[in-house]
């Protein structure tokens, strides 16, 4: 199970599901400069960024990934911007090609003899911060249910569909405990579809990463998205250790009051796939 | 290939699904140097293909030299210079630009033969996950840079192109040597066909017999149809193949 390979005749599909709520605009981590929405915006871009650049073959792009984005919030649907705009799932040569813009910035890099240089790097934007609106994740997660059994129709030996699911709040339009199951019991014959869920907080609370049960969660709502995660496969339990990530045998992807570095783990981990994230194997010996 | 001291096969396979024209597996051949290599492209990287053929094809042509760790790392830094220069007036998109400017990474082997000594030896030199294999009747002698199938995984150390990556990517070379008798076997394999033929040697497989009989004789097609069944059953992983094959003849 979750050994399929991934290529050009046996993608895989990734969806990314984000909380668009009103309450995304609020500071994150007391930074007041810092909305959750921004910081969450960044993250995205930075994994489509990632899986684009994964894909990449010299001077062509290899459709090992169909991506979706959708964001729910004041209205449930895809949330790209610019060209790809209303597109509910897009191949990563679609959008690797028609990203909203392209920023110029500059990244420090090692040097290679314990010192670092500056390289100038590209950061194409695909999906904006946005927060109005109530909490639809019910309504969201029937729309994921429709991509996915598409997809599934289509590709029914692949790896299976990964759903990165990130929200602060709970649920305004019901308990997600039976849709998340209708969406967990889908399946290709390498495995079961992957739900995996981050909940961030501004608060100070104690955060609760990939744990394998749910005793130290204290509201229903916690322990409704614990029982729509799925446990960790192997891949990707080997991705949260090389990301020093405390996770094992039975882990489920959840993470309750997650902070601004859960978010990036919680993408990378997700997204590793087969075990190798992004450019780790790029990093060895650096 | 044959000389009057060594006879060689090879063999090249594509992933499945994949043209040969995009296997990122290349072997180096030079008789007259005596020198074999394997290089092998990281799937995920840039222009690896040009990398590994760089690498195992510019290698087998050096008459000495770069068989050491310090003189290796002055020949990758000048081949990947090279590399580097080949791209400068391509027009690449913002992704593949982005790609570019980590450079390429390929493991890679190689291996000079001196039989023309009173004792006849080998050296080699590696880094990653391609191997060399110093077989005698049977037996596997030595092998390098791993020696058994539980040491491959999916982070291998690999030679990097890019300048500023070098001197940490490049810590990691493997050098050995041994003597050679008339009838052993050397064999160069790319990390999945490595990988597979260590564990066949560990477990005392046949296939690894039936493997070597059809690869003495050269019978390609057969060759391929035992790598479709064996990549089918996932005895092996869907991986490019790359194998070159030396026997000592000595008199």
């Amino acid at each position: 199970m979750y050994s399929a390979q991934i290529t050009r005749a046996n993608p895989t599909c990734i969806i990314l599901l984000i909380d668009q709520s009103a309450s995304m605009s609020d500071p994150f981590s007391g930074d007041a400069a810092t909305k959750k929405s921004d910081f969450v915006a960044e993250a995205v871009n930075h994994t489509l960024h990632d899986l684009v650049i994964r894909s990449t073959k010299t001077e062509e792009i290899r459709n090992y990934y169909y991506v979706s984005v959708i964001g729910y919030g004041r209205k449930v649907g895809p949330a790209f911007g610019g060209p790809l705009e209303h597109r509910s799932l897009a191949p990563i040569a679609d959008i690797a090609d028609y990203p909203l813009q392209v920023k110029m910035s500059y990244k420090k890099v090692p040097d290679g003899s314990g010192g670092w240089v500056e390289i100038p790097v590209r950061f194409p934007v695909w999906v904006q911060p946005f927060a109005a609106g109530k909490t639809p994740m019910c309504e969201a997660l029937v729309q994921v249910k429709a991509i996915l059994t598409a997809w599934l129709a289509d590709h029914p030996s692949g790896f299976p569909p990964t759903v990165l699911h990130l929200t602060d709040g709970e649920s305004s339009d019901g308990d997600p405990l039976a849709i998340g199951q209708e969406i967990m019991s889908l399946s290709t014959d390498d495995g079961a579809v992957l739900l995996f869920n981050c909940h961030i907080s501004s608060r100070r609370s104690a955060k609760i990463e990939y744990p394998a049960n749910d005793s130290l969660l204290i509201d229903g709502f916690a322990r409704s998205l614990f029982a729509i995660s799925s446990p960790l496969p192997a891949n990707f339990l080997a991705a949260a250790a090389q990301l020093g990530v405390s996770a094992g045998e039975g882990s489920r992807g959840f993470v309750f009051n997650g902070d601004p570095s859960s978010i990036v783990q919680f993408y990378e981990i997700g997204t590793s796939l087969t075990g190798v994230t992004p450019y780790r194997w790029m990093d060895e010996g650096t | 290939m044959s000389s009057s001291r060594f006879q060689s096969q090879q063999f090249l396979l594509p992933k499945e699904g994949h043209l040969l024209s995009e296997c990122e597996d290349v072997i180096g051949v030079n008789a007259l140097t005596q020198r074999f290599a394997i290089a092998d492209g990281a799937t995920e990287a840039f222009d690896a293909q040009s990398w590994a053929r760089r690498l195992a094809r510019q290698w087998v042509r050096l008459d000495r030299g770069a068989l050491v760790p310090d003189d290796f790392r002055s020949w990758v830094a000048a081949e990947g210079r090279s590399l580097h220069d080949s791209w400068k007036n391509l027009q690449l998109s913002w992704y593949a630009e982005e790609k570019a400017r980590t450079g390429s990474f390929a493991a890679f082997v190689g291996v000079q033969l001196e039989v023309e000594l009173a004792t006849p030896r080998w050296q080699a030199i590696a880094l990653g996950d391609a191997c060399l294999l110093h077989c005698r009747a049977g037996r596997i002698l030595s092998a390098l840079p791993l020696a058994n199938h539980e040491s491959f995984n999916a982070s291998p150390l690999l030679v990097p192109s890019l300048g500023l990556l070098q001197d940490a990517g490049l810590r990691n070379i493997v050098v050995d040597s041994g003597v050679l008798e008339s009838g052993d076997v050397l064999l160069l394999l790319s990390d999945a066909v490595a990988a597979w033929y260590l564990r066949l040697a560990e477990s005392g497989d046949r296939a690894r017999c039936c493997f070597e009989e059809l690869l003495m004789a050269d019978r390609e097609d057969e060759l391929e149809q035992l790598f479709s069944k064996e990549r089918r059953t996932g005895r092996i992983k869907n991986d490019d193949i790359a194998v070159l094959r030396i026997e000592l003849r000595l008199p």
